[in-house]
Order: structure tokens, then C-alpha cells, then sequence
């Protein structure tokens, strides 16, 4: 795809990337309606500047967020002007968004990889349990859940790779 | 290089590089790492995934990911083939100088036949159609163009849902209906749809499209025909 100027074009990067702008965005804004205006409005953003995407530069994914990120941060600032929204329970993000969206990347990561993998990482990185419990819990030698630590942070890694993550 | 001790201390990079492994462990680790350059730059590789997987919620992380509903897809294709539309109108208008509205278009249309083709000679003038009054967002427009066979027709349409079958027909000076074909309107499609009828387009006053459940109608040239169509655009042919 050299352009973006096609409404198949847009229909494509829709089927590709929408699930993953749909996310971040949730998370970022905190709200799905919300999210669902951003990501309209990212692929209309997308389509208006169609001929301006150059797939030498970067990928449609590393474009489409880049836009995405205009679209929080000006929704971000039409909601800070609205008063009242506090009230509606929703808490307005602080994260700023390079930070969002790498941490957002990471848990989206490890929603994808395996469930063997991810249950021993979860458990002994993000809870900070010792192997030999987790261990205990799944029936397993301590050895088999120090080789899936491994391997599952091996299995990260590529996804994030296909995800197209970009330190 | 890779040794038989290497098979033994890889399975060691991935709690090492979370911390995770205990000192005595760790020493030992760091002592194969110090003369193997292929699990240092593992154990470097997986030391930097362990500190942005630090940056992760890991109360987000057993949250099922949300998935955008399916009405966003509609709404994302709806709208931008209403911009596409309005785009394709302000493109069309400058190049053939379109006065939009009423049934000025078709006189329109029939004085651009006269000033765009007139001096080819060898190109029949072929004449543009908009179609006007459409709902907001909907876009259809036509080209026809005459044949020894009849008319030929290039009709566009835009801004209605995907997959609509639109049956489109002429419109003859004796005041009957002559069909002049149907097509499949396609989101993400961009070709206009070619089509003919047996009519001529000199005998031809208004062309139709059926689109579902709803007619548009709009008038054709000659000039002077004009008057005699009505501008009607829900019309129920008979």
C-alpha cells in the first residue's frame, strides 16, 4: 500500500488496526464513548491527510497512533474545559501518552501470550510471589516454572515485535 | 559461542533479568556471562523487556481487552463516504463549473455539453448529471454518454449503506420507463458503475435510481425539455 487514499484503503487499516487503537484508547480516555469518538475520528483524520502517508517513513499502525495521539490530547483538552465531567465519575488521565501507550503495549502483550506463560509471569513478576509457591499452586517442579518465565518473556518479546512496539 | 553450560544457564536469563534469581544463583550466572557474549546480549535483551514491563497495570492485564463495538465500523465507513461524497462534488463542481440546486444543474448540464464537447466534433457531448435534494450524506451523480445502442451510463453513488441494490432507469419523452440496469453499491468500492439502456439519450428527460427502498430521480437535458420534468426525487415510478 503506497497510499492512503482509497476507501478500501481505510477499510483495511480499519480491519488491522481498529481493535488496537479501540484499546489504547479506552484506556487512555478512560471512557468508551470516548474512545470510540477518537477512533472515528483518527481514520477521518487519516483519510483527510491520506496522501500525506508515506510508508517509507513509517508503518500505517506507527502513523495511525501518531494521529490517535493528536485526537486524545485534543479531546483530553475539550473534556478538562467542560465542567462537570468529574462528576460523572470518570477520572481524567494524567498519564502522558508515550507512557500510556508503552504500558498499555506491555498489557496488551501479555494478554496475548500463552496462558502457561503469562499465569507464571503474572505471578511471580507482577505479584511477586516466589517460584517455589507458584510452583506448589500448578503442580509443577520450580524448574518448570523458572523455564516458562523464561520462554514467556521470549513469547513477549516477539509479540510485541509483531505488535510493532517501538522503544 | 554456545556450550553445553549455555543449555544449562538459559533458562536462568528470564528470572535473572526480572531479579528473581537468588544470589548464589546469580553469581554463578554472572560468571558464564562474563565469558558468553551470545547469553549476555540475551540476558541484555530480556533486562530491557523487564524494565518497560514494569511500566504495565497489572490489574489491567487480567482485564479482558476491550474490543471496539461493531456499529464504530459503520460509523467510521459512514462517514468518511460522506467526505469522500462532498469531496467528489467540490472536484466535480471545479471542473465542469457545476451551479448546484434546482433544475439549474440540468440547464447546467446541458449548456456544458454545448461548451465542453461542442467544438470536439468527433466526441458525442455526453451530459452530467447531479442529482440534488439527497439526503444529507448521500451522493449520486451520472454520466451519459450516447451510442448507436442507446445511452451509456456511469452512475456514482455514495453516503448509503453498503451493499444496496440500486436499479437504475430512464426516463423517455413519451414518458415511459425504460430500465437501464442495476448494481451492488459497495463501500470501499471507488469505480462507478457502467450501465446501458436501448433509450437515446436525445429522447431521454430524467434518469432514476431505485436504492433499496427509495427512488431519486433526476432531470436531463435538452434544455428546453427541462421545464416538463418535475423535480422529484421521491418518486414512485409506475
Amino acid at each position: 500500500m503506497s497510499t492512503f487514499t482509497r476507501e478500501r484503503d481505510v477499510r483495511e487499516a480499519y480491519a488491522a488496526h481498529s481493535g488496537e487503537l479501540y484499546g489504547f484508547a479506552v484506556r487512555s480516555l478512560g471512557d468508551a464513548g470516548l474512545a470510540e469518538e477518537a477512533v472515528q475520528e483518527t481514520f477521518v483524520r487519516a483519510w483527510r491527510a491520506g496522501e500525506r502517508f508515506d510508508p517509507e517513513i513509517g508503518s500505517l499502525r506507527t502513523w495511525l497512533f501518531a494521529i490517535l495521539r493528536n485526537v486524545v490530547i485534543d479531546l483530553g483538552r475539550a473534556r478538562a474545559a467542560r465542567p462537570g465531567v468529574a462528576e460523572g465519575g470518570i477520572e481524567p488521565t494524567v498519564e502522558p501518552f508515550e507512557e500510556a501507550l508503552a504500558a498499555w503495549q506491555i498489557e496488551e502483550a501479555m494478554r496475548r501470550i500463552g496462558e502457561d506463560h503469562r499465569r507464571v509471569i503474572f505471578e511471580t513478576y507482577y505479584r511477586g510471589r516466589p517460584y517455589a509457591e507458584v510452583a506448589a499452586e500448578l503442580g509443577v517442579p520450580e524448574g518448570t516454572v523458572k523455564s516458562r518465565v523464561y520462554y514467556g518473556l521470549r513469547a513477549l518479546r516477539v509479540v510485541l515485535e509483531e505488535m510493532g512496539y517501538e522503544d | 559461542m554456545r556450550t553445553e553450560s549455555c543449555r544449562e544457564w538459559r533458562t536462568s536469563l528470564g528470572a535473572y533479568a526480572l531479579g528473581q534469581l537468588p544470589a548464589e544463583e546469580r553469581a554463578g550466572l554472572e560468571a558464564h556471562l562474563e565469558g558468553c557474549a551470545e547469553c549476555r546480549a540475551e540476558a541484555e535483551s530480556l533486562r530491557s523487556l523487564g524494565k518497560l514491563m514494569a511500566r504495565a497495570d497489572p490489574a489491567r492485564i487480567v482485564e479482558p481487552a476491550p474490543r471496539p463495538p461493531a456499529h464504530l465500523r459503520e460509523r467510521v465507513e459512514t462517514t468518511i463516504g460522506a467526505e469522500r461524497a462532498s469531496e467528489r462534488r467540490s472536484r466535480r463542481r471545479r471542473r465542469f463549473g457545476f451551479a448546484l440546486g434546482g433544475f439549474a444543474t440540468a440547464a447546467a448540464a446541458a449548456v456544458l455539453a454545448l461548451v465542453v464537447f461542442g467544438g470536439g466534433g468527433a466526441t458525442p457531448p455526453e451530459q452530467q448529471v447531479a442529482f440534488t435534494n439527497l439526503p444529507k450524506g448521500v451522493e449520486i451523480d451520472a454520466t451519459l454518454q450516447p451510442h448507436a445502442f442507446g445511452t451509456e451510463i456511469r452512475m456514482y453513488v455514495g453516503g448509503i449503506r453498503s451493499g444496496t441494490l440500486c436499479r437504475v432507469f430512464l426516463r423517455g419523452d413519451d414518458g415511459r420507463l425504460y430500465p437501464a440496469g442495476s448494481f451492488r453499491y459497495r463501500w470501499g468500492n471507488d469505480a462507478e458503475a457502467i450501465l446501458s439502456s436501448a433509450l437515446d439519450l436525445s429522447r431521454t428527460r430524467a434518469i432514476g435510481v431505485h436504492a433499496g427502498n427509495r427512488t431519486f430521480v433526476a432531470p436531463v437535458g435538452p434544455g428546453g425539455a427541462t421545464a416538463s420534468v418535475p423535480q422529484l426525487n421521491e418518486e414512485e415510478p409506475t
